[in-house]
């Protein structure tokens, strides 16, 4: 099996770590792309915590040395080169697209809790719960808000989640040049001074992942 | 190895890596599932169900 | 784990416990399996359903909360609604103990859309 980790820009410069299994790196140029690969000597890939840390690693490193990269979803290949050769050509112009949006990005990921949040059904009429569960809402809305604004400003572009029924308020990835990444983090800090009682999470940079989907049959 | 970070912060790094490699990232046409995923089955049933259920969401009045 | 994970924390504050909980808890971790073990087929089968009801329970709420956000829903539409959302969640908790499942069963991971719950 050829095991993918992530389409790059050429020309790429593999990274000097070695794939699932100790395999050795390759770089198989499809088309105009190219393809970050490693030959399993298996069918089945477990997603253990070692294997998951390994197509990490990969990844990773390949995003430090190379501008625009793609990651691979984890646990995916190919029978051999003509296979991905032909998976890549078919969904080529999207692809690049991609590629053109993440060029000289990172991704930086913002989660948030807020106290409180998802406390227990009040005891009471239904009109009760309804009110509650709409003043829930809101205020999840409203704090999402706050903290989303002003970081989508800095990033290329965004994802967003907003908590539903539990706690996690809100969920973000954000896209961020990777001079503007020091900006990114002063913003977070500040945010989270003004919020001292909201649990704030950001992490990264990582690789472009949340933003490397490609949607089969989109335009 | 770890004994920079706390045990918290480390498992919500580890956490945002896993989700990041596990469910994001590009998927292929034509490419083969090598990882076991018992619920594969189910996943596309239900794939269905969510995106006409987004699309519904989207087209209501009023809705975000 | 590598020593990646150092350098990915850029800020972090707050009950960091309580986040990866709930991180673990949406199931952005490993994928929740199904129990289709012949010997827990009910579990199992209970789990699915009870994971399905709960996605159901969630969307129609939302889509109840819209509504009576732009006042198209009259006191006893909103009082029947509510009385009934509590009455599911409280049954929900009785059906979760009975088979011994957590939030974090009910929660299926389905790729690219995402966490269910």
């Amino acid at each position: 099996m050829l095991y993918l980790y992530a389409l790059s820009e050429p020309p790429t410069t593999a990274p000097d770590v070695p794939g699932l299994d100790d395999t050795k790196l390759d770089v198989e140029r499809a088309g105009e792309i190219d393809a970050v690969v490693s030959v399993l000597d298996r069918t089945r890939v477990e997603p253990s915590e070692k294997a998951i840390l390994d197509h990490a690693r990969v990844v990773d490193r390949l995003a430090e040395s190379n501008d625009a990269v793609l990651p691979a979803r984890f646990g995916r290949g190919f029978a051999d080169a003509a296979a991905l050769r032909a998976a890549v050509a078919e969904r080529a112009a999207d692809l690049e697209r991609a590629l053109d949006l993440v060029r000289g990005c990172a991704e930086v990921s913002l989660r948030a809790l807020a106290p409180g949040g998802g406390a227990g059904t009040p005891a009471g009429s239904g009109r009760d719960y309804m009110r509650a569960r709409l003043g829930e809402q809101r205020r999840t809305q409203r704090l999402a808000g706050e903290l989303h604004e002003p970081l989508a400003a800095i990033a290329r572009t965004a994802t967003k989640s907003v908590g539903t029924g539990s706690e996690l308020v809100f969920s973000a990835a954000y896209l961020v040049p990777r001079e503007a990444i020091d900006d990114f983090n002063a913003q977070v800090a500040r945010l989270g001074g003004d919020h001292p009682d909201v649990t704030l999470a950001c992490t990264g940079p990582w690789p472009p992942y949340s933003f490397a989907t490609v949607e089969p049959g989109s335009g | 190895m770890n004994e920079h970070l706390p045990a918290a912060q480390q498992d919500v790094t580890l956490l945002e890596l896993v989700d990041r490699v596990l469910n994001k990232g590009v998927v292929l046409t034509g490419d083969i599932t090598l990882a076991v995923a018992d619920v594969d089955l189910v996943y596309v049933g239900l794939r269905v169900l969510l995106a006409s259920v987004a699309t519904l969401e989207e087209a209501e009045p009023g809705a975000r | 784990m590598t020593r990646q994970d150092d350098e990915k924390l850029l800020y972090a504050a707050g009950d960091l416990h309580a986040l990866a909980a709930e991180l673990d808890r949406v199931g952005t971790a490993f994928p929740r399996r199904i129990n289709a073990d012949p010997e827990h087929v009910e579990r199992g089968l209970a789990q699915l359903v009870l994971t399905l009801v709960e996605l159901l329970r969630q969307l129609m709420e939302r889509q109840a909360l819209r509504r009576m956000e732009s006042g198209t829903l009259t006191d006893e539409e909103v009082e029947r609604l509510g009385e009934t959302f509590m009455k599911l969640e409280q049954r929900m908790e009785e059906l979760k103990r009975q088979f011994e499942l957590e939030d974090r069963d009910l929660n299926l991971n389905l790729g690219p859309l995402g966490d269910l719950l």
